[in-house]
Order: C-alpha cells, then structure tokens, then sequence
C-alpha cells in the first residue's frame, strides 16, 4: 500500500557511508510511507534543512566533521528545528552509545544491520502516529 | 693480645666491668660470636673493647682502636652529632640501669681507608661500679640498601608493566570495538540488499537467483553472529558488559525464542516442546540475555539431533532463590574427554564436525559468562550418540552489583 504524495512523511537522511544512505532510502521509498532526502554529512544535513522540512531525521553518529551527536544538540537547542524527531542510526559497538545518543536528544536508537522488512513500521512507531503496513 | 690487656693499659681497669671480664675470657667468646661489629666504650666514647667483627668491617687492627674515640669510626659530619647525643644520655640516664639508647639507627660509617658505608647502629647502656658503659652493635647495611633499591627498582618495573598491561587490555577492547563497528557498516549493506532482493522486493528472481541470494544473506548473518559473539566475548572480558534486569515473564520469553528459530526447527522437522513451571513467578533478570542464552542452547540441540529427532527445554525452580534452564536433546552426544573444554572459546569437538554443524565456537564460552557474570552456572550432562542435556542456573532476581 503506498500512500498517496502529499501524505507521505518527509525524512531526512543523514550517513558518511553512501551505500548505507542509499539502502535506508530505497528500504524507506519501498515501503510507499516516506519521502526522502538524504545527506552524507552533517554540514550537507544543514545545507538540506534550510529549504526541506522533515518530520524525523535518521542520524548516524559516527561522521567525520560534525558527528551526529552535535548535529543532534544543534537542532534541538534552535526552536525551529527543536520538533524534528531524530532517530539514531548506527553500528552499536560500545558501552554507553545508547545512554550518550538519548542525552543528545534522540527519540530513538536503531542499530545496523538494519531489518529490511520491519524498518519502515520502526521509523513510523517513532513519530506516535498509527503504524503504516508496509507496501 | 686480648681487649682486656688494651682496656688495662688504658687506664680504666678500675671499673668493675673490666675486672669480671678478666675473669671469664667467655665473655670475649660471646663478644666475636656476635653477627655484628660490637664495641664498648666509657660515657665519652673512648673503646674498651671490640670484638672481631670490628677489623672485619672498619678495616681498623682492633688494638689500633681501643682507646680511641668511638667517633673516628663515623662519617665526620656526624661525630659532633654523636658526641652530643651521648652527653644528654649521660645526664639523664646514669642511674637508670641497663637501658636501649638508640635501635638500628641509619648512620654513615668511615673505614680506616676513608671510604663511607652505610650501617645501622644499636646503642645500650651497661652499668658498670664505674659509672655506666656504652655497648654499640654495628650492622653493615651496604647490601640491605642495594637489595632495597634493587626492590625498589623491581617494584617500579611490576608496576610499569601492570600500566602497559592495563592499556593494551583497553586498546584491545577498544580495537575489537572499532572493528566491530567498521565490520557491520558494510554488512548493513550486504544483508539490506540481499533481503530486498530475497523478498522480491526488486522484481522477482529465478529459482536459481533466489537460491544464490538465500546463501548470500545466510552467509552474512553468520558473519554477523561472529562479529556479535567476539564483541561480546571482549565487552564481558572487559567488565563491560551491561545487564538490564527487568521483570520478565518466562512463558513469553522462551516463546519469542521458539518463533526465532520456528523455521530451523520445521526444516529439520525436529520436535520441540517446552516448558515453564507456574510457580515460577516475580523473575526480574535481563530478558536480552536471557534469550541470547536459551537461543544459543537451543540451536545448538537443534543442531546436534538428527533429523526428526525431539529437543525439550524445562524451565524449573531450584532452591527458593534460583532457577534452572535445561536443554535436553536426543542428538549425537559428547564424548566425556571433551566435556570440560565444551565452555571455553573457539572451541567445536571434532573438527569434521564442525564442517557439517557450522557454528562459531562461541556460543557456548559466551553462555557460560553470561550466566556467570550474572552470579549463574551452566553446565552439560551426556552420552555419546543418546543425547546432552545443558542446564543454566540463574538468580530468580539479578541484582545489580554497586556501581554496575
């Protein structure tokens, strides 16, 4: 089931690694519930913020340049861009990078290898609004 | 020549100290049978007497001294210290009787041929009818001080090692961290895409095709379970490992395992029943690590028993405080010489085996930390070709320990 344009929910994307970037986008666009932007970098996050508006942002944390923690803080600390939920999205590996993503102002914690079948009803459960089957 | 003729020649046979040792030349023997240089002198410092030991240590013949002031055998820095400190004592003390004046006090010692060593001086006061008399023992310490700083040397090193120990240990954790993180980076790609294309999420495939992408995304999520089990092999090493105990409901969580490894089971058309005795109530533990143990034990029974054969898993109480996880399946067996390694790391019985059963070796080394970090047990009763039965005992209620 794909839902019609104008309710699709905007995303942004935010990930150094390309190939991940696209795969989040293609699993995201397949399940019809999304549009979708994407980044690959924290300073093209804001590039892209200043004309596109998204509901929630997926955010990798580990980046070279801004990480995705300070990006995280910046956008809640300004009162535009404080509603944007944002989800981290990373490769868990240490202790205390869940407790550390939830003190930046993350809504969410999903952890690579992402699960190509539940990912998108995830990314949905995170903005409180009803769960949409995926396509 | 004895002391004692010295002593009379110095004039101070008057005393009656001298006059008895006269009388028992067993007196001298005791002297020289002391480990240590002993001297004797008037309130002043003058010797009277020095055993053997003395020539041995200062170099001086021992008539040379006797008669001389005891301060020529110390460093010249200290002589007026001492000639002091024996004036006070002589004041205070010369009818108090036998006393200790000084214990193994550091000094600095001066040979006849000028050269300094360090030692340690006993000092006592020995009455005598002509006023008391001053008995020192000195101890040479030249070895004792090599020997401290020798120790001390050593010490340093243990501990500089400790430190560099200590720092590879956290660079090691720190590494496998890393590399965990960098080795899942491309595995989200690989196991996204071939999920995508084995759902048909991207147009249909062949049978042929599907079958290639089935081997592709099983192969990846082996991969995956390795890089989990070394990351959390180092995270227990490292005492880094978090629990989260929470209340769980046992039903449901040997349940959820049960439909994790539904399709394993259906494929090899094994039977598998469970259950959970009802009086098992109030459990607070990690439920993530709770799984991650039944689903290790589990697999592995599934994995061992042939095909059709039956797996149960017993959830049951044990004493009042604990419980008891067992695992029993009428698989192929373990040969008791390999029981006792079955829980430690990298390690799969039978090398042709563990062609056949992949698996990471881990699984087992992981439960067993798992269980034990959380104040548990595990264990494994079998028999060879009639089936094994593992067992996890755990806390009812894991309680965290301070600062965890």
């Amino acid at each position: 089931m794909t839902v019609p344009g104008a309710d699709r929910i905007p995303v942004l994307v935010v990930d150094d690694n390309e190939v991940n970037l696209r795969l989040t986008r293609v699993v995201l666009l397949k399940s019809g519930s999304f549009e979708v932007r994407t980044a690959n970098s924290a300073e093209a996050a804001l590039t892209v913020l200043a004309e596109f508006r998204p509901r929630l942002i997926l955010m990798d944390i580990q980046m070279p340049g801004m990480d995705g923690l300070t990006l995280t803080r910046l956008l809640k600390s300004k009162p535009e861009t404080r509603d944007i939920v944002v989800v981290a999205l990373t490769a868990y590996a240490m202790k205390g990078d869940e407790e550390r993503a939830y003190a930046a102002g993350c809504s969410g914690y999903i952890t690579k290898p992402i699960d190509t079948e539940t990912f998108g009803s995830e990314v949905v459960s995170y903005l409180g609004g009803p769960l949409a089957p995926p396509s | 020549m004895t002391a004692g003729e010295r002593v009379g020649e110095g004039g101070v046979a008057d005393n009656d100290w001298t006059e008895r040792r006269h009388m028992d030349s067993r007196f001298e023997i005791l002297l020289d049978a002391a480990p240590d240089a002993m001297l004797i002198t008037d309130p002043q410092g003058r010797m009277l007497a020095a055993n053997c030991h003395v020539e041995e240590l200062f170099g001086h013949p021992r008539h040379e001294v006797l008669g001389q002031p005891v301060q020529m055998l110390l460093a010249e820095r200290l002589r007026e210290r001492y000639t002091a400190h024996l004036r006070r004592y002589s004041a205070e003390t010369a009818t108090r009787g036998r006393q200790r004046i000084g214990t193994r006090t550091p000094i600095a010692a001066l040979r006849c041929d000028g050269t300094e060593f360090p030692a340690e001086v006993t000092i006592s006061a020995l009455p005598s009818a002509g006023g008391p008399l001053i008995v020192l023992a000195v101890r040479d310490t030249t070895e004792q001080k090599i020997l401290e700083q020798e120790l001390k040397a050593r010490t340093a090193e243990a501990e500089q090692q400790w430190r560099n120990a200590h720092a590879a240990s956290r660079l090691k954790s720190e590494f496998l961290a890393n590399m965990s993180h960098e080795l899942r980076t491309p595995l989200n790609a690989i196991i996204g895409y071939s999920e995508l294309l084995h759902y048909g999420r991207a147009g249909s495939l062949s049978e042929e095709q599907h079958e290639f992408v089935s081997d592709i995304l099983n192969s990846a999520r082996h991969l995956l379970q390795l890089i989990n089990d070394v990351l959390d092999l180092s995270k227990i090493e490292a005492g880094k490992m978090t629990f989260r105990p929470e209340p769980v409901d046992l039903d449901r969580v040997v349940g959820e395992v049960m439909d994790v490894l539904r399709a394993l089971i259906v494929r090899k058309g094994i039977e598998v029943d469970y259950s959970v005795d009802p009086s098992l109530t109030g459990i607070v533990l990690d439920p993530a690590k709770l799984k991650q143990v039944l689903y290790n034990y589990i697999s592995n029974a599934i994995k061992f028993t042939y095909e059709r054969g039956r797996v149960r898993v017993r959830v049951a109480p044990e004493g009042a405080e604990r419980l008891r996880l067992e695992v029993e399946d009428n698989g192929i067996g373990i040969e008791p010489e390999d029981l006792s390694a079955l829980f430690t790391e990298f390690h799969q019985l039978d090398p042709g085996a563990g062609k056949k059963f992949q698996g990471t070796g881990l699984g087992l080394a992981l439960t067993r930390r798992i269980v034990e970090a959380q104040g548990g047990a595990v264990g494994v009763r079998s028999q060879p070709g009639a089936g094994s039965t593992f067992h996890a005992i755990l806390p009812r209620q894991h309680r965290l320990a301070e600062g965890a």
